[in-house]
């Protein structure tokens, strides 16, 4: 009779959540662009939950990082850092889902005024950042629209895209009204309890990546964090 | 209109151009003239910047490449372009665009500063944007078009 290997289970989770995200959300390293070009990175959308999982577990070089985690946690876990989270990460919210590229995102209803269709092109300014891509004028408000791919992704891969045969479809405006994220899809909103979030306890790289719904494995983004502060001329 | 509005909030013209899909102002006040497209020599070893000079009643002007100065895709002139002759804070330049479209009369309240997101350098000669007809009219300020650097290169022309 055939030996079956037991089912594989994921040894820490924590882990493995931040190192999902960091596999998407990482900029493209230079060297390897060409063979990343071949192979692209992982799609979520496409199989959102399993894929990263797996490889977690089977991937060797994994193994030595998740069995420091073991020792570890044998002290008892440190309580979430709720002095670097925002308010609205301490309890209960409201998050509104959206998608950008092949990546779903959440971030909390308060921190939006409204979402929009693009049916214009932003005014473009001249000497600007590749991720701004301009100016809209909505509702009397004058909005910066951010190439939010560019913004998580980074240059590299996000400046890949061709929005002129691939263009974002909507734009999220943040609660000032200053800002707007062009994002592909408008999902849903729903409900997130804190405890279903692994929250990051250090925020020192991607400030803007708050944390990971848990069961969906949807990046939170903290809108605060990833708009740029604007400067005023003197 | 009372006198104290005029002078806190006062009206300016501003002659206003297209480059690509967007639509700048220049300040009226240092435009001198406009004209058709000309015969421009190129000079050689210019910045890239420079499309060349050209001859304006005995006086050699040179022209920018105002595409390339804001980072738009070169496109080749045609009828509808025009050398905007303006006069900075010492040189006299042309400046190449797609098209002229109007003067426009705006109040100083109206204009806001544009957005500075990224390097100060690259866009400090956007003096503010307004809006016109639901359109984003981008303020150039022509005293700081080119850096000090860049004058003085002019001058070896």
């Amino acid at each position: 009779m055939r030996e079956t290997k037991p089912p594989q289970r994921i040894v820490q989770q924590s882990l493995a959540l931040d190192t999902y995200l960091s596999t998407l959300l990482d900029e493209i390293p230079e060297t390897v662009e060409v063979e990343e070009k071949r192979k692209p990175v992982a799609k979520p959308a496409d199989k959102p939950l399993e894929a990263p999982v797996q490889r977690l577990i089977v991937e060797q070089p994994l193994l030595r990082p998740l069995q420091n985690e073991l020792v570890a946690l044998e002290k008892p876990a440190k309580s979430q850092p709720l002095s670097i989270m925002p308010e609205w990460a301490q309890h209960e919210f409201q998050a509104l889902f959206f998608k950008v590229e092949h990546l779903i995102l959440a971030t909390p209803l308060t921190e939006l005024s409204r979402t929009i269709k693009i049916d214009r092109k932003p005014g473009k300014i001249p000497g600007q950042p590749s991720w701004f891509m301009g100016l809209l004028d909505e509702n009397d408000s004058r909005i910066g629209v951010l190439d939010t791919g560019q913004l998580l992704f980074g240059k590299l891969r996000g400046s890949q895209r061709d929005l002129e045969t691939n263009p974002f479809k909507s734009i999220l405006i943040t609660r000032d009204k200053r800002w707007g994220l062009a994002c592909d899809e408008i999902l849903s909103i729903g409900k997130l309890m804190p405890d279903k979030v692994r929250w990051r306890t250090s925020r020192q790289r991607k400030p803007w990546l708050i944390g990971t719904v848990i069961e969906e494995l949807t990046a939170i983004i903290d809108l605060q964090e990833l708009v740029p502060h604007r400067k005023r001329k003197t | 209109m009372s006198e104290d509005r005029k002078q806190s909030d006062p009206i300016m013209q501003w002659v206003t151009f297209c480059l690509g899909d967007e639509k700048y102002g220049i300040n009226v006040m240092q435009v001198q003239e406009v004209l058709r497209i000309t015969e421009i020599a190129p000079v050689p070893g210019a910045p890239s910047y420079v499309l060349g000079i050209i001859n304006l009643r005995g006086n050699v002007v040179t022209v920018i490449d105002t595409r390339n100065r804001f980072g738009l895709p070169s496109k080749e002139p045609d009828d509808a372009a025009r050398v905007v002759i303006i006069e900075t804070e010492k040189h006299i330049i042309g400046i190449l665009v797609d098209s002229v479209a109007e003067v426009v009369e705006m109040r100083a309240s109206e204009i806001e500063t544009a957005p500075n997101v990224g390097n100060e350098e690259s866009s400090k000669y956007i003096q503010g944007v307004t809006s016109r007809d639901n359109k984003l009219l981008i303020l150039v300020d022509l005293n700081r078009f080119l850096s000090e650097d860049e004058k003085a290169e002019l001058d070896m022309f």
